[in-house]
């Protein structure tokens, strides 16, 4: 494998690849910044010039984009509140809180390096073991993806502050809003109302735009006066230091963990990984409290969770030739346009270039690692601009954004609704998060939860006679009956703080 | 390949640049549009970046590719269907979208709605069984499941979708009963059969074809008159013991009332591309089979297809 290795580097390390990835890590923060620009759209724009490339410069260039797009999406996150994809989400939980305090910069630096270990990690990950993972992950069938989505689900519970009624309610609008559209199983129309743009389903990205970016700036103009006033850029801007990696540091190790995992899983990434590391950190943190109010342990958690999704996903890619996620699907039509059908004999046909692509995830981390730090010098000016020049730009962008999707007029009325839903949900501090891990999960749960007792005719004996759901069922049951019982403890002396 | 890699960065600027100039030109004056109504990644979608990123020399204006997936197609299809008749904007077909499922569902959009242009390729499905499953022909998987009706589990894809309709073909004609699970899509119906939690399935070979080189799943027959060029020692269904002959096409389709001159020029750009060698050069790289078929005579294939899916899905539901 060694040798491999560095025959792949060998190869790879020539001018064109270089500047392939390069630009392709450039090109990729600026669409993950851009909200509505998601880093599948974005693969899936640009990967047709690629067939005309040769594949050691047009791989590479896709690859920049993958992972540089998902850091991209933080950046949005965290200077105007609003993901700039979809695996950014958890991100405004807590860096939009720490920009509010005039630590944009030290929310981003954070952001960056959790990203670039994650990755790191979960890269080494790949190169060592993709084929025996590959052999684990495809064991995952629908009984076991019911059990992880459950798990997901458990993890609100983390993320929904103390209003415990209201994450139920918020939850509960998620899981509806997913039903609207086709049947997955039969196709009949659900809720559509002989609408031609319901049969399509409430697209996430759109009212994801509306709830977070829209309702924010709703509330700011309510409030009619200047959030942020234009801040210096002083030596006493706070950085990220050593201490700070030093405490975020079981967190992102915790979340590179989870998000590898996730991403290997065929069908699921850095969406979910995002939400789940996230949960995790809370759940595992010695300061939970500043968890939704500027905790940097969030901050890593998301970021590191969310990037180490991507070299996971390229996992059943490679090895199966089945996408991880929806970008590797995408990536998947990049390598067959190439020549290199991803399967199992790809590794034995195509070694070296192969591991060259390898390769090239490690040097681009190293790339993200340098160019992430340029952008975030200039772009967390963004939280400088005063907000009368600021919302109205955002409010283009949210609609720019939600447009580019499926360049459809509905999502602008949606990323509408989101916004008035959001504005609502704020004022009757009814958690938001809730509802948007409920719309991610809930499509995966119907699917697998029917496919499963479609396997057991009706029986739901199948989560418990598998070792794997079975043992994730232990886990979700241990976890409710924790968060019970810190509960219970927790009242016991009545120190109820404003959440 | 220098020289294309310039041309496809020009057309792609000359995509966003041209819209509004110079209406009076003859058809076509401005960029066409190619709609794929399946999310990215999948079998069409990967056919239509190649078709885009080449029609510019046969059609003298750049072609974008639009994704408009949503609802198994249906929300691409009817977008089509609603769209002016100008013939700028095209829906990329399939049998299950333009030939099965208007008829037997409750769709936003009829099957003459739209008229053929061009039928671009043509390929049976292959039908396949996991490694370990407890048959490895056609003979032994009939046997199986009539000795054990509805123990054989296999991955299907959506309702009425391409592996969905083998399957009922498979079971008609055998008079066996089988346990199809959807999974949505090629993709994930794999997964599922690799990771032994079915056990049969049936795709197009560009999914199924290194699975059965590698020896991770076991080649049972092809939809097909004559075997797959690329997998000669498979037999086709038939031969195998079940005439069972199912294409999956996909093609070039305009809404209806589309003048005819323009169906005309757009069906001669389609066959010129698909003579070219740059463009072949693509596709076979992604084992798929070019099969032209122009507009008149791909109309007359269809209504045949039609009326053979139509008798076929009464006899399966009745």
């Amino acid at each position: 494998m060694i040798e491999n290795l560095i025959a792949g580097f060998a190869f790879i390390l020539n001018p064109g690849s270089i500047a392939a990835a390069l630009s392709g890590i450039v090109c990729g923060i600026v669409v993950g910044a851009l909200p509505g620009l998601s880093a599948t759209m974005a693969v899936a724009v640009l990967a047709p010039f690629t067939f005309f490339m040769a594949p050691e410069i047009g791989i590479p260039f896709l690859l920049g984009v993958f992972k540089a797009a998902i850091w991209g999406g933080s950046i949005s996150a965290v200077t105007i509140n609003t993901p700039g994809t979809a695996a950014a989400a958890a991100m405004v939980m807590d860096g939009h809180a720490l920009a509010r305090k005039g630590q944009a910069r030290r929310a981003l630096e954070i952001s960056l390096y959790s990203s670039v270990i994650g990755d790191l990690f979960s890269t080494i990950l790949l190169i060592a073991a993709a084929t025996s993972l590959a052999a684990v992950a495809v064991r995952f069938g629908p009984p076991e993806f019911v059990m992880l989505y459950l798990l997901a689900l458990v993890t609100i519970a983390s993320v929904s502050g103390r209003h415990a009624p209201k994450a139920v309610f918020s939850t509960g609008l998620g899981f509806l809003i997913a039903c609207i559209g086709l049947d997955p199983m039969s196709g009949a129309q659900r809720f559509t109302f002989g609408n031609t743009d319901l049969i399509g389903g409430i697209g996430l990205i759109p009212l994801l735009i509306g709830l977070f970016a829209l309702s924010e700036v709703f509330t700011e103009v309510e409030k009619m006066r200047p959030r942020l006033e234009f801040l210096k850029v002083g030596q006493d801007e706070p950085r990220a230091t050593l201490a700070d990696m030093r405490r975020v540091a079981p967190a992102v190790a915790r979340s590179s963990g989870i998000g590898f995992f996730i991403g290997i899983l065929p069908g699921i990434g850095a969406e979910i990984a995002c939400w789940l590391s996230y949960g995790f950190a809370k759940r595992q943190s010695k300061n939970p409290e500043e968890f939704g109010h500027g905790s940097i342990e969030g901050v890593a958690a998301a970021e590191s969770g969310a990037n180490a999704a991507c070299p996971g996903d390229l996992v059943p890619m490679m090895v199966f030739g089945i996408p991880g996620d929806t970008v590797t699907a995408v990536l998947l039509g990049a390598f067959m346009a190439q020549g290199l059908i991803p399967g199992p004999q790809l590794f034995e046909k195509h070694a070296t270039l192969v591991y060259g692509f390898f390769a090239v995830l490690l040097i681009s981390n190293l790339m993200l690692l340098g160019i992430g730090y340029l952008f975030i010098r200039y772009l967390r000016g963004i939280t400088m601009i005063a907000p009368g020049l600021l919302y109205p730009s955002v409010v283009a962008l949210c609609f720019a954004g939600s447009f580019a999707v499926n360049s459809s007029y509905f999502d602008l009325g949606l990323t509408v609704i989101g916004g008035v839903a959001g504005y609502l949900m704020r004022k009757l501090s009814i958690p938001i998060a809730p509802l948007v891990i409920a719309m991610l999960v809930a499509p995966g749960l119907e699917n697998a939860l029917r496919q499963s007792l479609l396997l057991s005719d009706g029986s739901l004996a199948i989560f418990v006679t598998r070792p794997i759901a079975a043992g994730l069922l232990s886990v979700i049951t241990a976890g409710v009956l924790l968060v019970i019982w810190k509960h219970f403890r927790s009242t016991q002396p009545p120190k109820e703080t404003p959440a | 390949m220098k020289l294309s890699k310039s041309m496809a960065i020009t057309l792609a600027c000359t995509a966003l640049l041209t819209p509004f100039w110079a209406s009076a030109q003859p058809f076509p004056n401005k960029p066409l549009r190619l709609v794929t109504p399946y999310p990215p990644g999948g079998g069409t979608s990967l056919h239509a970046s190649i078709i885009t990123a080449t029609a510019e020399a046969f059609f003298g204006q750049p072609m974008i590719s639009v994704i408009r997936a949503g609802g198994g197609g249906v929300v691409g299809a009817t977008e089509v269907m609603k769209s002016a008749n100008d013939g700028y904007t095209m829906l990329f077909g399939d049998p299950t979208l333009n030939s099965l499922r208007p008829q037997v569902e409750a769709l936003p959009f009829k099957i003459d709605d739209f008229v053929p242009v061009a039928r671009i390729n043509y390929s049976p499905s292959i039908f396949v069984a996991a490694a370990n499953a407890p048959f490895s022909d056609l003979k032994g998987m009939v046997e199986y499941a009539r000795a054990n009706p509805d123990k054989l589990v296999y991955s299907s894809d959506n309702l009425n979708g391409l592996t969905y309709v083998a399957f009922e073909m498979l079971k008609k004609a055998s008079g066996t009963r089988m346990k199809g699970i959807e999974f949505g899509g090629g993709g994930p119906a794999m997964t599922q059969l690799l990771g032994g939690n079915t056990m049969a399935y049936a795709g197009l070979p560009v999914v199924v074809a290194d699975h059965i080189s590698s020896g991770k799943v076991k080649a049972i027959c092809v939809t097909d008159t004559v075997r797959w060029a690329a997998l000669k020692n498979i037999p086709t269904c038939e031969e195998a013991g079940t005439r069972i002959i199912w294409h999956f096409w996909l093609g070039a389709m305009v809404p209806k009332g589309t003048p005819q001159d323009r169906i005309d020029m757009l069906s001669a750009g389609f066959e010129k591309m698909t003579k070219d060698p740059g463009f072949l050069a693509l596709i076979g790289r992604i084992n798929s089979k070019v099969d032209y078929l122009g507009s008149k005579e791909f109309a007359r294939v269809i209504a045949d297809e039609q009326k053979d899916l139509k008798v076929l899905y009464d006899s399966i539901k009745k």
